[in-house]
């Protein structure tokens, strides 16, 4: 009986192996957050950039109408 | 009109993203990969809107130098504009999970230097744009540009069945393994990001509306 407990004891897995095992989930984890962040970041940035430009075209627009109608 | 579609479609894409990122987080980890597998969820889905963007992107300029109708020079500048954004996002999540399983951030393999290179043809199809100011040859220019350019596109999808890649072969129609249960949230998760690549698409034409308007507006203040 001791020796089968032994032999159990001996397969499962020791402290560090759960430490490393942690350590890699973690790892896994940080670099998935890292990839859905970068990926909505840059889809973010490329839709301020949409709004940033069609704010100076309504504005151009805008300027330019006042403009004509003066002259008119 | 064409706002109120425009916002129902982006709560519609807002809702199955919210639904799919709340599933997808609550699956298990993939066996070998970890947790990190589950960035297929959008590295694929990414890349399948940025290349269909590229296609989209062909066929206006085709339909272009056929019709020479502007509208759809509009819509080859807006779809590729949108698609680079998509493949940036794509090239992106690529090499954050090649960093974890590879072990680097990027590989020279056929797969995703085509990739790469189909980015930056793409990049130089803009920078093209910026370079010509009379908007004819612009266009026609433009549209011949991107006919040759989309040249790499079937190199990057065939890229890995063709050579052997440090990238893996294709998970779903080169005999890899999806768990079938996770295929619903995948699909819903493309469907997502076409449907925010469509609105991107939609903004993006009215703005080259704009342009125009803006262009016919400046020529008449000239002229007067």
């Amino acid at each position: 009986m001791n020796l089968i407990t032994s032999f159990a004891l001996l397969l499962q897995p020791s402290v560090e192996d759960i430490l490393l095992e942690k350590q890699r989930l973690q790892h896994n984890y940080e670099f998935l957050s890292y990839g859905l962040i970068a990926a909505w970041l840059i889809l973010v940035v490329y839709v301020l950039m949409m709004v940033s430009r069609e704010q100076k075209l309504k504005k151009e627009i805008a300027g330019l109408r006042a403009m004509l109608e003066e002259k008119h | 009109m064409r706002d109120k579609i425009l916002y129902g479609l982006g709560a519609f894409a807002i809702l199955i993203l919210i639904n799919d990122i709340v599933h997808i987080m609550g699956l298990p980890d993939e066996v070998n990969q970890g947790a990190i597998f589950k960035i297929i969820f959008f590295h694929v889905p990414v890349a399948i809107t940025a290349l269909t963007a590229a296609a989209v992107a062909l066929i206006a300029s085709v339909l272009f130098l056929v019709t020479k109708n502007f509208v759809y020079d509009a819509l080859a500048v807006a779809v590729t504009e949108v698609g680079l954004a998509f493949l940036a996002a794509n090239l992106v999540t690529g090499s954050l999970w090649g960093r974890v399983i590879w072990g680097v951030y990027w590989a020279w393999d056929a797969r995703l230097t085509s990739a790469l290179v189909c980015w930056l043809l793409y990049a130089g199809y803009l920078m093209l744009r910026h370079a010509i100011e009379e908007p004819t040859q612009r266009a026609t220019f433009a549209a011949v540009f991107s006919i040759f350019a989309f040249i790499d596109v079937p190199i990057v999808i065939f890229s890995i069945k063709w050579w052997r890649t440090q990238h893996p072969q294709p998970v779903f129609w080169g005999g890899g393994s999806f768990p079938s249960a996770w295929l619903p949230y995948f699909l819903w998760n493309l469907v997502a990001m076409l449907l925010i690549g469509t609105i991107f698409t939609m903004t993006r034409l009215r703005q080259e509306e704009s342009q125009r308007e803006l262009d016919y507006l400046r020529r008449l203040a000239h002229s007067m």
